[in-house]
């Protein structure tokens, strides 16, 4: 009994000592949050995007002079969020997508912090239809709009075919919508925007093969080559194959 | 007695603990080489020197050009120790080749930051003067010479990657400098390639001309001039009109006036133009392909009158040199050991002339046995890859019970009719970046409803007959080619098949070859409209290459460099000519690359070929941001005098 308590009382005095080496630092844990929408100036609602097309980037200035970036990704619905922030003063931009270029803004994050952001898309793709002209082949009718003059040259215009709500560029089925993509005739490989004609300003797809009996969702996007070659997308329509 | 012998030791210790204190204690670490022993004679000279030559950016067999898709840290970069895995090549994520990058894996580069080894350049420059009592005649300034060619070189490494990056010219020092002080801020690119310039200038003036293998001379500096002037150039020509906007570009630390250009390319046909009557192009057999494929394989002989530097694997000293460029670009079936991944395609082979596989009316010719198709080509292209059917000189890697034959068969159409392009394609392809759409496998019938036969094993039948050949091509895995080619430039026909192993090859990679500079001038030439002098470049290149002769209306942009990418395949340029032409976006714009795939047709017991997309049907997309690496974010927290980043990271 005796001996027990001693080593007891020795194991305390082991932790006493020791317990000098631990230093407790004084940061505060990544409590702060930052969320928003990325919204389109003209109609004020949320942009069209997809997953990996552009993202926030956010440069935490009142750490380093030349911090190391971090990016917030935008979900499919032109929103972001996250929760797991250091607070701090920090520069936050829009990292690629297919807009007009805004100004990066500096902001003090806390908790709850919300920042829209409102852009103005290349293009806009106006009266997306998509319908089934026979029972498996789909035809795509849309028009482009550039609310801007003066915007990059366009690359190719394509559908994006999934069988999930989530499509666009790095989500589609190729059959569908790599191979029925649209180009400028060649020699030209890239349409510029002043001198498109009415008709390639206004174009439509075909897409033959359908698999029947399954539900399909589309949407059209034209790729612009400016730094990112990102795309303008249509909003996403649903198609049931019979 | 005992009490005086006590106060003895006792008087004799207190001597010898007083007068230690007289002895100083300067001996030197044993465990280090001094400056003495370093700079004091040629010896140590050489053992300094040889540390800073093994380290120079020289993309050669082992080179790993980025971190990615199965390629691991330790094998990426220069000189990786111990790795193999050679396939791992620019040319297969560019399109030269295809192999085992799942994309164009290779845009970010692995951030290479060589300033220890310009540190312990410039340590030599400022050393070497202290000891040149220890010297006769100009050797010292011979020495010093090149050293400023080794500094040029690295700094060459940094500027096609990065653009501007600080220019240090001295040795530093922590702690005695503080912080502030060794915190270098970036010069801009235009900067560091005019110091690359002066850098070789320099080195020109004071180096001699005499060949020591494994070391620059004069002609070093200035085959290295002549590459690097001429990347200058271009970036200047084409990287003002297609470029990414940021700070880093506003502040010129990337991208340079393109006014600047001209002066660029004069200082490159001036470096090309000292070269002449210096080197010649080898021409040591009459046997035009065989003339060319020991041209590569002839680089330790000292009178091949090409070669202006190679870097050598010597296994005599050290076992870990050699390399394994032969067992993995050849099929295991010719090999000791070693798989292949990486195979040229079509688009490459096709830049030699449209293979003419197809009749008139759009139907496959047919072909009694697989080698016609190779037949009456360019010898130059037969000797930079293998066609199928072709015969590996001297059996096979010298095995006499191997036939030798690159049996390279994708299937069996029981029979087959109609036109090639609707067998393989829904939609035909224009180009790599317009690829059409393929027709998926279990659709292709042979146009009248009997499906064609495809295996994963070379032993799979179909009515008694193999179905693919002994050397490809699988359905299913890439140790097998995927386009119907194999890389045949380096490949030693010379070595015992059973001798042909991973770590067994000991070709010297040549660096810088007369070709290449006979290929910058006519580039520079065409670019600043002195088509004349292009067209003496290329016709000995063409000459020796067994190519129809080149005329003064050739002379285009378009024509010099379609000839260099067919000159140089394979020898890690072509990634650095797409980016510094800034093409590499128009050109690898979600590109996809075909192969020529061999088929047996059953009914007629002929061959047919058709041109469609390579096996695996990467796509392969550049982004603007590639033209320039990112600065490593490490260095940049280290140094922030090192921002802003380059643009689009």
């Amino acid at each position: 009994m005796k001996r027990y308590s001693r080593a007891v009382i020795w194991g305390l005095f082991i932790m006493a000592a020791v317990s000098s080496c631990i230093k407790k630092d004084n940061f505060d844990g990544p409590n702060a949050s930052l969320e928003g929408t990325v919204m389109d100036e003209t109609n004020k609602i949320a942009v069209q995007t997809c997953t990996g097309n552009f993202s926030i980037r956010l440069e935490q200035i009142d750490w380093s002079d030349v911090p190391t970036p971090q990016n917030i990704p935008i979900k499919i619905d032109g929103t972001y969020k996250n929760s797991k922030l250091f607070a701090g003063h920090y520069r936050i931009s829009l990292f690629g997508g297919a807009f007009w270029p805004t100004a990066p803004q500096e902001l003090d994050i806390r908790q709850g912090t919300r920042l829209d952001f409102q852009v103005t898309p290349y293009l806009y793709i106006n009266d997306f239809t998509a319908e089934l002209i026979d029972s498996t082949t789909l035809k795509l009718k849309f028009s482009l709009a550039a609310p801007i003059e003066g915007i990059p040259n366009i690359i190719d215009i394509q559908p994006y075919v999934n069988t999930t709500t989530i499509v666009g560029p790095g989500a589609s089925i190729s059959q569908y919508s790599e191979s029925r993509r649209l180009t400028p005739k060649s020699p030209a490989t890239v349409w510029e925007w002043s001198t498109m004609t009415p008709a390639e300003k206004s174009p439509e797809i075909i897409i033959p093969n359908m698999l029947r009996g399954r539900t399909f969702y589309v949407r059209v996007g034209a790729r612009l080559d400016d730094t990112q070659k990102n795309s303008n997308l249509s909003p996403v329509i649903e198609i049931k194959v019979p | 007695m005992k009490k005086l012998s006590k106060l003895f030791i006792a008087v004799i210790m207190g001597v010898l603990a007083f007068f230690t204190s007289c002895q100083k204690l300067d001996i030197k670490p044993v465990n280090q080489l001094s400056d003495d022993q370093i700079f004091g004679n040629e010896s140590g000279i050489n053992a300094y020197l040889a540390n800073v030559y093994r380290n120079l950016p020289i993309e050669d067999f082992r080179y790993g050009p980025a971190t990615a898709d199965g390629l691991e840290p330790s094998e990426t970069g220069f000189n990786p120790k111990h790795s193999w895995k050679h396939f791992y090549h620019s040319g297969a994520a560019t399109g030269e080749m295809v192999g085992p990058w799942g994309g164009l894996s290779i845009g970010g580069g692995f951030g290479y930051w060589p300033y220890v080894d310009i540190r312990a350049v410039n340590y030599f420059l400022e050393t070497l003067p202290n000891y040149s009592a220890n010297y006769t005649g100009n050797r010292v300034d011979e020495l010093l010479g090149e050293a400023h060619f080794l500094r040029a070189f690295y700094y060459f490494g940094l500027a096609k990657r990065y653009g501007g990056i600080p220019i240090v010219k001295t040795v530093q020092n922590y702690p005695q400098q503080s912080i502030e002080e060794l915190s270098v801020p970036r010069n801009t690119e235009e900067d560091v390639w005019n110091f690359i310039g002066d850098e070789l200038d320099q080195a020109y003036n004071m180096m001699p001309e005499t060949k020591v293998s494994g070391r620059a001379n004069r002609f070093t500096a200035l085959a290295l001039k002549s590459r690097a002037m001429l990347y200058a150039g271009t970036i200047a020509k084409y990287g003002s009109l297609n470029f990414v906007e940021g700070d880093a570009h506003a502040q010129g630390f990337v991208g340079i006036s393109a006014d600047k250009a001209e002066g660029f390319f004069a200082k490159s046909i001036d470096a090309s133009k000292k070269l002449e009557g210096k080197f010649s192009l080898y021409e040591a057999s009459a046997d035009l392909e065989q003339n060319y494929v020991d041209l590569f394989l002839d680089g330790n002989n000292k009178n091949n009158p090409e070669i202006i530097f190679v870097k050598g694997y010597n296994p005599v000293l050290d076992v870990q040199s050699p390399h394994s460029w032969d067992a993995t670009f050849s099929p295991r079936y010719f090999t000791g050991g070693g798989d292949p991944r990486s195979y040229p395609t079509l688009d490459f082979v096709e830049r030699f002339g449209v293979l003419d596989v197809t009749n008139a009316d759009g139907t496959p010719r047919r072909y009694n046995n697989l080698s016609e198709v190779g037949q009456g080509r360019e010898a130059r292209l037969k000797a930079t890859v293998f066609f199928p059917g072709d015969v590996f000189k001297g059996r096979a890697f010298d095995d006499p019970s191997n036939t030798g034959v690159f049996d390279i068969r994708r299937g069996i159409y029981p029979s087959f009719t109609g036109k090639a392009v609707d067998e393989a394609y829904l939609t035909a392809p224009v180009s790599p970046s317009d690829p059409g759409t393929a027709r998926p496998m279990d659709q292709r019938i042979g146009n009248n409803g009997q499906h064609l036969q495809l295996a994963d094993d070379i032993n799979s039948k179909y009515e008694g007959r193999t179905i693919i050949g002994v050397t490809g091509i699988r359905t299913g895995a890439d140790n097998m080619t995927r386009t119907g080619f194999y890389v045949r430039k380096y490949i030693n026909y010379k070595t015992p098949q059973k001798q042909v192993d991973l770590f067994t090859s000991s070709t010297p990679w040549i660096e810088f070859r007369y070709a290449e500079t006979l290929l910058n001038r006519a580039e520079a030439d065409i670019e600043t409209g002195q088509l004349d002098d292009a067209l003496v470049c290329l016709r000995q290149i063409r000459r020796r290459a067994g190519a129809t002769e080149p005329t003064l209306a050739d002379m285009t942009v378009e024509f010099v460099r379609n000839e260099r990418s067919k000159e140089l395949a394979f020898e890690n340029h072509y990634w650095w000519d797409i980016k510094r032409w800034r093409v590499a976006d128009s050109w690898l714009n979600n590109a996809h690359f075909r192969g020529l795939m061999p088929y047996y047709v059953l009914s007629e017991a002929k061959y047919i070929f058709i041109k469609e997309r390579e096996t695996f049907d990467r796509n392969y997309n550049f982004e603007k941001k590639f033209y320039y690496e990112p600065i490593p974010q490490g260095e940049i927290n280290k140094n922030s005098n090192l921002a802003p980043q380059n643009p689009g990271y």
